[in-house]
């Protein structure tokens, strides 16, 4: 399909009764749901079905989708909505697992033979520790950094998916940073990195 | 050192490049004279690289982010609320060479997977006809030739699921290929205006 269709032209196919173009939505987001999903809840096994759910959910509510904003904007909007879910239900009935340790981190370190091991255990050890600490935030804080820092959105997007001013989301923003840069700074300053 | 008047948040908008280029380019002439600032900015953007590189460390698992689709389509024939719903899952099967095509590696065996699953839902789909109204005006011959050949193309359809079940070894392109042109020969792609119903089925029929 022509990727030069925009979302919003693929949803109106879709509505006209053109399947492909759902498909074609997928195909679009769902690297960009899943990594989000993955990002928000930690957990492999519940960002899929999260994923799933989102587009379960999408599919079903396409049919009477206005164009009022982005189609990207009202999918990731659902997709939050569902990690609010998640945190809720997970506050309810605790899980204690160590669900940190499903991240695989090996294939990210250099594979180079002569590579110390020593080093390679830091920079795993450093990894885990930083997003740890992203953990940390609060759940506004988190989303508000990790859709636009590593979902590329706009803090106009953001605002929009998270139902908040945008004016919040800044301050929201500003904090997780200065919170990060407290729990973290160590980490550079005591030349540990 | 005297305070700078300027707020931590401009520094860690500059950090983020969430700044117009007007306000970037205002702010760096301040960075020249402000050491505070400056320090506010290295650190924030360290910071930024660290969690930049952390997050980018997660990886996707490729055999899930592949069956998402499927996965979606499973979940939305499960409810069955949705009454079109067979037509669009058939609508997607019909769509399943550009699925291979997206990805070569699927194993044939995860498409016959997800095939059985329709199969089943589609049985339950199929199943109760509780929407077939048929008005008092309808003369007997009009009405058994309208449960004929909604019977006749359920048959179609279960023929074609169980011609797709028994092929599980879906290797090729040609072979999906095959199977979707015996498809659209058998009306499995569309459901048909009018049906040619043979006169030897029409004379057992109206003589019923
Ligand atoms: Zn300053």
């Amino acid at each position: 399909m022509d990727k030069l269709i925009d979302d919003e032209m693929l949803v109106a196919q879709f509505q006209a009764g053109r399947q492909n173009a759902f498909d074609e939505l997928m195909k679009r987001y769902k690297s960009k749901i899943f990594s989000y999903l993955l990002r928000s809840v930690r957990n492999y096994e519940d960002a899929e079905d999260i994923t799933i759910e989102v587009f379960f959910k999408a599919y079903r509510a396409l049919e009477h989708w206005q164009p009022k904003a982005k189609f990207s904007t009202w999918l990731y909007k659902i997709a939050a909505n569902l990690v609010i879910d998640y945190h809720r239900a997970k506050a309810r009935h605790p899980v204690y697992a160590l669900e940190d340790m499903e991240i695989p981190e090996a294939n990210l370190v250099a594979t180079d033979q002569y590579s110390n091991p020593v080093k390679e255990l830091e920079e795993k050890e450093r990894g885990r520790i930083i997003r740890e600490a992203v953990d940390q935030l609060s759940p506004k804080q988190k989303a508000v950094f990790i859709l636009n820092r590593y979902e590329g959105l706009q803090l106009k997007e953001v605002a929009e998916t998270l139902g908040m001013a945008e004016g919040t989301v800044k301050i929201h923003l500003h904090r997780a940073m200065k919170r990060l840069q407290t729990m973290l700074h160590s980490l550079w300053e005591n030349n540990e990195i | 050192m005297p305070k700078c008047k300027k707020s931590e948040g401009q520094a860690i908008d500059y950090a983020s490049k969430l700044l117009s280029t007007a306000e970037a380019a205002s702010f760096e002439q301040h960075l020249k004279n402000c050491s505070e600032c400056k320090e506010a900015v290295e650190s924030f953007t360290t910071l930024l690289n660290l969690t930049d590189m952390a997050e980018q460390e997660v990886a996707l698992p490729d055999a899930a982010l592949r069956d998402i689709e499927m996965n979606v389509y499973k979940r939305l024939a499960a409810t069955q609320q949705d009454e079109s719903l067979f037509s669009r899952v058939r609508g997607y099967f019909a769509n399943i060479e550009s699925l291979f095509r997206w990805h070569k590696t699927a194993a044939a065996s995860t498409i016959v997977i997800a095939m059985i699953t329709a199969a089943v839902l589609v049985g339950e789909l199929f199943q109760p006809e509780v929407g077939l109204q048929l008005t008092e005006s309808q003369s007997a011959d009009a009405r058994m030739e309208e449960y004929l050949q909604q019977d006749i193309q359920r048959h179609l359809d279960d023929a074609m699921i169980t011609h797709h079940l028994r092929n599980d070894a879906w290797e090729t392109e040609s072979h999906l290929h095959r199977v979707q042109e015996q498809a659209q020969g058998t009306n499995w792609m569309k459901v048909p205006q009018t049906l040619s119903v043979s006169n030897t089925i029409k004379t057992a029929a109206t003589g019923y």
